[in-house]
């Protein structure tokens, strides 16, 4: 069976690098190779989520197929990540 | 902007187990910018001692080059004011100055004084030139030996060098891999190869060369100081770097417009102002992942444009790198790598600074070194002007 891989896509700006960002980079270490391969990570200069914090929502950001995630760490990402695939 | 620019690049090392060098280069230039002094000195012995001598030296040539007087009376007057060694009981440093004036007409005039260092070479069209300087003999009371000093008067075009050495690149090897050390003439043919193979070779990159074949000779552990120094006269060479989004989103065509019409190397700074140029000109954003350092965000590429980077974070580590003289292979490959060897290629750089404020940024989460686009921007032209002789212009939109 061919499954699609799902596109990640990090968010790269300054905002959300500072604040978190820069430590998802690192998901060839975290992320379990077996996962790794079913997603297509991409990095985006910005996402443009940066006024979000209006709505209570922090940095840093990231979309998973087509929703976005704020406050993503290492945990979260990982978490993410399964939720999606299963789904 | 002058149709003549003039790069100048030096690299030394100090002798083996010392921590500071008994060589000193200096290079400054008067504010009108159509007068660079170049000054390289050599101190008796080494280490600190040396340094004190040859800082002495550098410094007083350079102040009195400035000044109308007479070389050989300012070459008196930095003999009888050097301190007098407890162990040798002499006061001595040998001096190469370079007084290097840009004039329109005539294009490059140089007067060279030297004394005592290996005489500097001069290659006009990547040819060695052979030229006899006039001597002058100093007749210097209670001097420990005969003192003359070489002056000489040349012109230099587009495309011609002079190289400044101390006796540690023209030693090298002595008694080891060459009986009498490198010497000039090895200097010479060394020089020449390698401007025959690269003609437009940069004055760093030749200077760091020739300091490397040197310690090279010298088996890997440096007899002596080694110090270079290369001018090079050539057409400047023009970098555009864009940063920021415009303040008002109307002038973002305009801004656009700037960056297609630009001729030389593109930097942009910012993802924002990348995304404004990428929509604008049709052409895609890709991020390359490989790029990027704990602290420094991710290369993109853009057709067009040479470098894409993040906005603040390396506008930063750049200002810092080029305020401590820090040189782009000193990091690892990630964007402010990058930028700096643009910016080490470069003559004359053109800043375009959107002064839009970034709300995100304004976060009191986030570090307070993400200040202000446009004091960032003017650390970095000063730093480029003074550190680097570079010529900077800013605009704002």
């Amino acid at each position: 069976m061919v499954t699609q891989k799902i596109m990640v896509r990090i968010c790269m700006g300054t905002a959300c690098f500072v604040q978190g960002g820069a430590d998802l980079l690192l998901y060839g270490d975290f992320l379990d190779s077996e996962l790794q391969q079913r997603i297509e990570v991409e990095g985006v200069s910005c996402l443009g989520c940066c006024k979000e914090h209006q709505r209570g929502l922090r940095p840093p950001y990231v979309q998973i197929g087509e929703q976005l995630h704020a406050e993503v760490d290492q945990t979260k990402f990982i978490l993410l990540i399964k939720e999606a695939l299963d789904a | 902007m002058s149709r003549l620019f003039i790069d100048i690049g030096s690299s030394s090392l100090f002798k083996s187990g010392q921590k500071i060098g008994g060589d000193v280069f200096l290079l400054s230039r008067n504010p009108d910018k159509s007068q660079i002094v170049c000054t390289l000195s050599d101190g008796l012995g080494s280490g600190v001692k040396a340094n004190v001598l040859a800082s002495l030296t550098a410094r007083m040539a350079h102040k009195l080059s400035f000044s109308p007087m007479h070389l050989v009376n300012s070459a008196t007057i930095i003999m009888n004011t050097l301190p007098v060694c407890k162990e040798r009981k002499i006061s001595y440093s040998t001096f190469t100055i370079a007084d290097i004036r840009l004039q329109e007409e005539q294009g490059v005039v140089l007067n060279l004084v030297e004394y005592d260092n290996p005489r500097a070479l001069v290659f006009v069209q990547g040819q060695s030139k052979q030229w006899e300087p006039q001597t002058k003999n100093l007749h210097r009371q209670g001097a420990f030996k005969e003192e003359v000093i070489l002056h000489s008067t040349l012109t230099m075009e587009q495309g011609d060098r002079l190289i400044l050495f101390s006796d540690g690149v023209s030693q090298a090897g002595l008694g080891t891999q060459k009986n009498l050390g490198w010497r000039r003439a090895g200097v010479e043919s060394f020089v020449q190869q390698k401007i025959r193979r690269n003609p437009d070779i940069g004055s760093k990159a030749l200077a760091e060369a020739i300091t490397a074949k040197a310690l090279e000779l010298d088996i890997y552990t440096a007899k002596d100081d080694i110090t270079t120094a290369v001018v090079f006269v050539r057409s400047p060479r023009r970098t555009l770097i864009v940063t920021g989004p415009p303040f008002s989103p109307s002038d973002d065509e305009q801004l656009v417009q700037k960056v297609v019409a630009f001729e030389g190397k593109k930097i942009i700074s910012g993802g924002t102002t990348a995304h404004i140029v990428s929509r604008l000109t049709n052409k895609p954003l890709k991020m390359d992942m490989k790029s990027w350092s704990k602290d420094i965000p991710p290369c993109s590429k853009m057709e067009g444009v040479d470098l894409v980077t993040e906005g603040m974070l390396t506008l930063c580590k750049v200002a810092k790198a080029l305020e401590n003289k820090q040189s782009a292979d000193q990091f690892p490959d990630d964007a402010v790598r990058r930028f700096l060897h643009i910016l080490e290629i470069s003559d004359h750089v053109h800043f375009i600074v959107g002064t839009k404020i970034n709300e995100a940024h304004q976060d009191p989460k986030i570090p307070v070194e993400i200040g202000i686009r446009r004091t960032l921007i003017s650390r970095i032209c000063r730093a480029l002007e003074e550190l680097y002789l570079k010529e900077t212009t800013i605009e704002y939109i």
